[in-house]
């Protein structure tokens, strides 16, 4: 799994193609409802339950990406 | 088209009545709208909250895709507020008061994008032109959706939303609606996205001064085709014409109106009520069908105070009575004004309680939401499920069975007799962009369609 899966993912969400890996959620027109289904599709995908709180920190597919990784062993 | 000469009888004067109205006087129709109560506007209603400031009591937001009525907003010369919210969020939750910047729920955000997963799929599967024949359309018509949560929702974060979604997106306990209606419902107001968003989304403006002023205009227009205090309780047909009967609630006195077409824009559960003869042959409502479970409270206070310490006034309770409250104040702030929403069961319930005990509750609820605010200037309930002339708000709800009984015959006259009313309207239905569609629809169905047997002999005969 890489950053590009996110970017599958927001594209998904968004419905949107404008999507690149340092691309904000919430700029792409994203909410907080869309978010948790971000946050739902990153869970069943890569077996990571993020908080909605680590999702604001950083909203971007490298962003989540980098913290998948250091949440996941 | 000229219609000149065509009478039509009205039944109802709330938007979707009006529109049917209004469209039809300007080709010439000889229109006259029987109102049983005692002002026009149905579940669009104003609240004075204060000396100068009315809020909604009824339906009050709308937004970009609520085409037709932005239009008859602007043609009126109406304005429209923002409903942009600034400051934190306050829930309560588990009897835990919390803020936040966002809008969502300290409740498990995984588990909730697993929920709105379920349901999209749900929304993507449903006809938006016709749910009765959706793939599955039996199956999710007999299901409850909270048959449906059971089966299929697990986390009890997810379980715990689920029914305040249900009840603020559409005033509605999901053991009395059916997954078909669930579906459709968020399907024909947009999308669950589009249909809970603030900013973007069906709630980005008020009618400024209250939506209630639109059905005011309207009636000014129509003039004294507007008769107030005239409940309908039958209408009768034959070859020729149609009698509509009243009787006066003033005084008791019997009224007969006699007309070509008659269009009844009233709830689908008062429909039912009016004795049609010749009986009607396909059912306005079921024992399923459900008033619309929504309750609204307004809280005065001498400005929008919650601001200053950085609240946005939008909260989310997991218990009621306020299971949601929204800053409705006026844009120049001359007063404060939260909105609280008391949905489904919660409403049910709380519909039964003594005018005293329903402020009791409303304001203790509200000192645990918002500590630091002084108590309300003043508190008004609107109980809409009371309401003998609305039976419910935002609409009715289509319990088990209904959209496979109902929604083939929906706008399907019954001879003489045309519908209308934000129920029959499969685009935005149980909004006020669903009421003006439906009175458009039945104005041109009057116009163009259905050509009354008795003009179509005159236009023979010369």
């Amino acid at each position: 799994m890489n950053p590009d899966h996110i970017v599958h993912i927001f594209r998904m969400v968004l419905n949107t193609p404008e999507v690149d890996a340092s691309s904000d959620f919430f700029e792409l027109g994203g909410d907080s409802l869309l978010a948790t289904r971000v946050l739902s599709a990153i869970a069943r995908d890569f077996g990571t339950e993020l908080l909605f709180e680590e999702f604001l920190d950083d909203p971007t597919p490298d962003g989540l990406f980098a913290r998948i990784a250091a949440v996941a062993p | 088209m000229n219609r000149g000469g065509m009478r039509v009888v009205v039944v109802g004067a709330g938007l979707a009545g009006l529109t049917a109205a209004a469209e039809l006087a300007a080709v010439g129709a000889e229109v006259t709208v029987l109102e049983a109560r005692e002002r026009v506007g149905g579940r669009m209603h104003g609240i004075p909250v204060s000396a100068s400031v009315v809020a909604d009591g009824g339906a009050a937001y709308l937004g970009v895709r609520h085409t037709e009525l932005l239009a008859m907003v602007r043609e009126h010369g109406l304005g429209l507020a923002s409903t942009v919210m600034e400051g934190d969020s306050t829930f309560l939750v588990s009897d835990v008061r919390t803020t936040t910047a966002t809008r969502v729920p300290p409740l498990d955000a995984v588990a909730l994008g697993d929920l709105f997963d379920r349901l999209e799929e749900l929304v993507a599967q449903v006809r938006a032109d016709a749910p009765w024949e959706s793939p599955r359309a039996e199956y999710l018509d007999q299901l409850t959706a909270a048959q449906w949560l059971a089966d299929e929702v697990k986390h009890p974060d997810a379980r715990t939303f689920f029914p305040l979604f249900i009840g603020e997106m559409m005033a509605a306990d999901p053991a009395a609606i059916s997954v078909l209606h669930m579906a459709f419902y968020l399907r024909s107001g947009g999308g669950i996205r589009y249909l809970n968003a603030f900013e973007g989304g069906a709630q980005q403006w008020r009618i400024d001064g209250g939506a209630h002023l639109l059905c005011e205009a309207l009636a000014d227009r129509l003039g004294e085709r507007v008769r107030l205090g005239h409940p309908v309780s039958a209408i009768d047909q034959d070859a020729d014409e149609v009698v509509v009967h009243c009787v006066s609630s003033a005084d008791g006195r019997r009224f007969e109106y006699r007309a070509d077409q008659v269009v009844v824009a009233i709830p689908p559960l008062l429909a039912q009520r009016i004795e049609f003869r010749p009986a009607l042959s396909a059912p306005r409502a079921t024992a399923a069908t459900g008033r619309g479970c929504a309750v609204k409270v307004h809280l005065s206070y001498p400005a929008p105070i919650w601001r200053e310490q950085g609240l946005s006034g939008w909260s989310v309770s997991a218990h009621g009575p306020l299971l949601s409250t929204v800053d409705d104040s006026p844009p120049d702030e001359s007063t404060g004004v939260l909105t609280g929403f008391v949905t489904g069961a919660a409403a049910s319930a709380f519909s039964a309680l003594s005018s005293d005990e329903q402020r009791d509750a409303a304001l203790a609820h509200t000192s645990r939401l918002f500590p630091q605010l002084p108590p309300p200037t003043q508190c008004s309930v609107t109980d809409w499920p009371a309401e003998m002339y609305s039976r419910g708000c935002y609409a009715a709800l289509f319990g088990p069975g209904d959209w496979l009984r109902l929604g083939p015959t929906l706008t399907e006259p019954h001879g003489r007799v045309h519908w209308a009313g934000t129920e029959t309207s499969l685009e935005f239905f149980g909004l006020m962009e669903g009421a003006i569609r439906s009175g458009q629809r039945v104005a041109t169905e009057l116009i163009y369609g259905a050509e009354p047997a008795t003009v179509t002999g005159k236009v023979m005969a010369q």
